[in-house]
């Protein structure tokens, strides 16, 4: 039925779409990706494994698997955006009550050869949900609050169940991305106001229920003097690692705290200490501006967005892939308390990798599509 | 800009009026709301990208700050400082310590740990238990189970963990358990000095002995610091406490005290109560094992006291060297017979008296000076009060309450009084230091400060005693107290215990009062024997000269040396004659072969 809506760009041949392709942004993310291959190459001390032959693996498959979300015609995305919410959120309710517990938390399904988190399926599903909502809400309606109730509880199932697993980084990553939508949508601003002021009154009421090494971290960051063997150890390794860098940095694979094993988490959450270390701020620096560039990508394609859905989407997930980069290194500079978000496409780690080359695929999409204009309809409202 | 953009937005909802619907047509309005709407969703696309860029700046920033401006750890350099300065310091506890007068640690307070649990944060209480009772062994498992599994907030689970077993049980990394830090009183010489030193309770309170005498001195902050100095020397209390100990094994004794005393200072080199306990561990002392004989307890202690009575009469010229007493007949007064043992139904010298521990002979002496001059005299020795030394357990003497004549004559043998071996010691001190009373004290005294002192007795008197008491040791009932070399001078006192039905033949208080060396006395030793029986090697005597006597000559020989006491040669022409006594011709035996008479010395029966 979108058929006789469609344009040209609808009809194009996937020969033709890969043509279109971003490949500027492909460039970069590749870029970054042979940054993560490096760093995980010294860590481990000049081998390709166990860290760095598998993220290549895993960033090829990432790959393919961009190309093919890519090439798929945007609208398809709209079309099965509750669905895709739908699944995810019934995952979360199944690992919530039937998953396997790792490191201390209730993350995963365990499908035999390979495992699925949920909550990062739930990352991009919301996104589209998200998206595909405020495509169908007329503007006049996004500023009132009867429309915002839906979407609201849309965000907060999923993050009260992730914060039950509990994953307080994806937690925020998810509220956050949300955010972002919601401003991209046009709520008034106030309503952002209001919502800050209530997060930051419910703070102080919510620190019972927080978890020892959750209420830790905070007391931690605010004073990561106060224990430097203990909870403040992370942080202040990570700070001298990126004070002994310097400029210039020590070279590659010469940086003392990761090779010495000083710093936890080396190849993953507190990977860019390492790169601070051995390249120096410079280093720091050209990675932060490589990032900015991406962002940039995906800040022109959501303004060529001619669709709502295209723009939100586009939007959105490189607001996620902002709040990631942001977070991550805010955290291993102490700017943050410390919370696991890895840093993108860098951190070994194979679900998250997935998850962005998954977003990065629906944002060239959105590219490919660009031209499209998708009619607002009601009906979209409707599960 | 941010302002202008949201007046710009401003101008654009406007199209969106009921009054713009009907005034425009239908196309343009929704071109106007579609491009609105785009137009908004822009402005909002900027206004994150804006956003996002400040956050980048912020990022950048912060970056070069640490990694250029701020280009060290120091936090962690300085918080190592801080720490080995924290560890440098001396560790100054809550409670002071104390050391014998040569700086030998007593009592001294270690930091411990005592280990809780906050059951709630227990992952899994048998796992914890089993874990726990591996590194703590004494603790019962199955307890600590169920105090980990109770639910509760918090459960005690052990006190008093070194710092070693405080590391054992951090290591297991068992979530839920924490420690109070803590001190504890450690006695590092054990049973040494058990009753003198005494005991704190769990909260490091004293509550017995020095430790509660001196408990407000030990806690005071300002002094603290600085240990406690006792007079007492571990060596010397070392040598009476295993001598007295082998003596109250071998004659099954109840018990015993010693007691070596510093005639000149009056300072307590030692002090020993037996059988005694381990004040680290007092909670399982028995109440005979806490109770201090020497100090507590009051005994009449027979003979010992015919000194007093002699120096009493020479000192008041009612007697001398070579006056004498009609010991022919028993004396029988009211309901009682005071007789004899070793009767010699003669006429007995002073020095007769004395030597042969006539009961007759002291008691008509004691009569000579009478009860009032006797009541003065052992008030002035100080054995009408309780003793004044630092300790909390002091008991009180017995005296009669009428003194009568009766009285005056028992007390002249050491009967119808009872005092404490402590107080006993420290007047008989002064009988043999040139009749000056000092007060024991078991602080140590600071070299060249005064000592109080008060004469009770002259000099030449003085001179007299330690010539009968010389005569004791050379050829009386205390011959087994001759340490040769050191010239020990004595007496014996066996007294029978009061039981329900007056005395008992068969329990007596055995007791030899020592001084040495006897030419120009240094130390007095006091031995009191508790119930002690006779053995094979004895003949089955159960009286001092066999008990307590040969005990205070093996304190002597292993104490003198310490002390720096030479010995000398005892049949030296000028000792010989400084000790001389005149006896009647014929009333000696020969020198090299002294008849074992050592009685029973009791002489009070009642009829």
């Amino acid at each position: 039925m979108y058929r006789r809506l469609g344009q040209e760009a609808f009809d194009l041949r996937i020969g033709r779409k890969l043509l279109e392709l971003n490949w500027g942004l492909v460039v970069l993310l590749c870029l970054i990706a042979a940054v993560g291959f490096a760093m995980l190459y010294s860590v481990a001390s000049g081998h390709l494994n166990p860290w760095a032959s598998k993220q290549m693996a895993r960033f090829g498959l990432g790959l393919v698997m961009m190309f093919a979300v890519a090439v798929v015609d945007v609208r398809f995305w709209l079309r099965h955006a509750y669905t895709a919410y739908v699944i995810a959120l019934a995952l979360l309710v199944v690992v919530a009550v039937a998953g396997t517990v790792g490191m201390g938390a209730r993350r995963w399904i365990d499908l035999g050869p390979i495992s699925i988190q949920p909550s990062e399926i739930m990352k991009i599903a919301l996104l589209l949900a998200l998206a595909r909502y405020f495509h169908a809400l007329a503007p006049e309606d996004v500023g009132r609050i009867r429309w915002l109730v839906v979407p609201l509880i849309m965000v907060m199932a999923p993050v009260a169940l992730v914060l039950k697993q509990p994953d307080l980084g994806t937690a925020i990553l998810l509220l956050l991305s949300a955010a972002i939508i919601f401003l991209l949508a046009g709520v008034r601003l106030w309503m952002f106001a209001a919502a800050i002021l209530a997060v930051g009154g419910a703070l102080p009421l919510a620190w019972p229920f927080m978890h020892a090494y959750q209420r830790e971290r905070i007391t931690t960051f605010l004073n990561p003097e106060s224990d430097p063997l203990g909870a403040g150890y992370h942080i202040l390794q990570s700070k001298i690692a990126l004070g002994s860098g310097g400029l210039w940095g020590k070279g590659f694979m010469m940086g003392t705290q990761s090779h010495l094993s000083f710093l936890p988490e080396k190849q993953t959450d507190f990977i860019f200490t390492t790169l601070a270390e051995e390249f120096g701020m410079i280093g720091g620096l050209v990675l932060l501006s490589l990032y900015i560039l991406v962002f940039a990508y995906g800040f022109a394609i959501a303004m060529r967005a001619r669709s709502p859905f295209g723009r939100l989407l586009a939007m959105g997930f490189t607001g996620m892939f902002f709040l990631y980069v942001f977070i991550n290194i805010a955290m291993v500079t102490g700017l943050v308390p410390v919370v696991g978000v890895p840093l993108p496409l860098v951190s070994y780690g194979g679900t998250s990798m997935m998850t962005l080359l998954f977003g990065f695929g629906l944002l060239m999409s959105v590219y490919i599509h660009r031209d499209l204009e998708i009619p607002r309809r009601p009906d979209l409202l409707e599960f | 800009m941010i302002l202008s953009w949201l007046t710009n937005r401003r101008a654009r909802r406007r199209p969106c009026t009921p009054a713009d619907l009907q005034a425009g047509t239908p196309t343009v309005h929704l071109e106007g709301e579609a491009k609105a709407a785009i137009e908004t969703g822009r402005n909002r696309v900027v206004m994150a990208g804006m956003i996002f860029a400040l956050v980048f700046l912020v990022l950048g920033g912060r970056l070069i700050e640490l990694m250029v401006f701020k280009s060290t750890g120091e936090p962690v350099v300085d918080r190592t400082t801080a720490l080995l300065q924290r560890l440098e310091q001396p560790h100054v506890p809550a409670r002071g310590a104390i050391v014998d007068r040569n700086g030998v640690l007593l009592a001294t307070s270690l930091p411990v740990a005592a280990l809780y649990a906050d059951p709630r944060q227990v992952l899994s209480a048998q796992d914890a238990a089993a874990k726990l009772v591996g590194v703590l062994p004494d603790l019962d498992q199955a307890a600590v189970a169920r105090e980990l599994a109770s639910g509760k907030s918090f459960v005690w689970l052990d006190r008093d963990l070194s710092p070693r077993q405080e590391y054992a049980v951090n290591a297991l990394g068992l979530p839920g358990l924490y420690f109070h830090d803590e001190e504890r009183r450690v006695y590092p010489e054990g049973r040494l000095a058990a009753q003198v030193l005494g005991y704190t309770d769990i909260d490091g309170h004293g509550i017995a002995g020095v430790e509660k005498y001196f408990d407000a001195r030990l806690r005071d902050p300002a002094l603290r610091g600085t240990p406690l100095a006792l007079s007492l020397d571990v060596r010397i209390q070392h040598a009476v406490r295993d001598e007295l100990a082998k003596s109250v094994s071998t004659f099954t004794a109840k018990g015993g005290a010693g007691i070596v005393l510093d005639v000149r200072t009056g300072e307590v080199l030692a002090l020993v109560s037996l059988p005694d306990f381990d004040p680290t561990h007092a909670s399982e002392a028995t109440p005979d094992e806490r109770f201090n004989r020497a100090t507590l307890g009051v005994y009449e202690l027979g003979s010992v006291f015919k000194t007093f009575t002699l120096a009493m009469a020479i000192n008041s010229g009612k007697a001398t060297m070579t006056s004498g007493q009609d010991a022919t007949h028993p004396i029988h007064i009211d309901r009682f017979t005071i007789s004899d043992d070793d009767a010699k139904r003669r006429w007995l010298s002073i020095p007769e008296i004395y030597m042969y521990s006539s009961n007759i002979g002291a008691a008509k002496t004691a009569l000579d000076v009478g009860p009032a001059g006797q009541r003065a005299f052992l008030g002035k020795l100080g054995l009408l009060r309780k003793a004044s030394i630092e300790l909390p357990e002091v008991g009180a003497p017995l005296v009669p309450r009428e003194w009568s004549t009766i009285a005056t004559m028992t007390i002249g043998f050491g009967h119808g009084i009872s005092v404490s071996p402590l107080q006993f010691t420290d007047a008989a001190a002064a009988m043999v230091d040139g009749g000056l009373l000092v007060p024991a004290t078991l602080l140590k005294r600071m070299p060249g400060a005064a000592v109080p002192a008060e004469r009770v007795i002259s000099p030449a008197t003085s001179n007299d005693i330690r010539r009968l008491m010389r005569l004791v040791v050379a050829y009386g009932t205390g011959r087994q107290a001759a340490a040769p070399g050191y010239l020990v001078g004595g007496k014996t006192g066996t007294a029978e215990k009061v039981g329900a039905h007056g005395y008992r033949r068969h329990a007596n208080v055995a007791s030899f009062i020592a001084a040495f060396p006897i030419i120009a006395p240094r130390y007095v030793v006091m031995i009191v024997l508790d119930e002690a029986h006779g053995t094979k090697a004895t003949h089955g005597f159960d009286t001092a000269g066999w008990t307590a006597a040969p005990t205070a000559g093996r304190v002597i020989t292993r104490i003198a040396p310490i002390l720096g006491v030479p010995p000398v040669d005892e049949n030296a022409p000028d000792i010989e004659r400084a000790l001389y006594v005149q006896l009647p011709p014929g009333d000696i035996p020969a020198q090299d072969r002294l008849p074992a008479t050592d009685k029973r010395e009791k002489k009070v029966a009642f009829n």
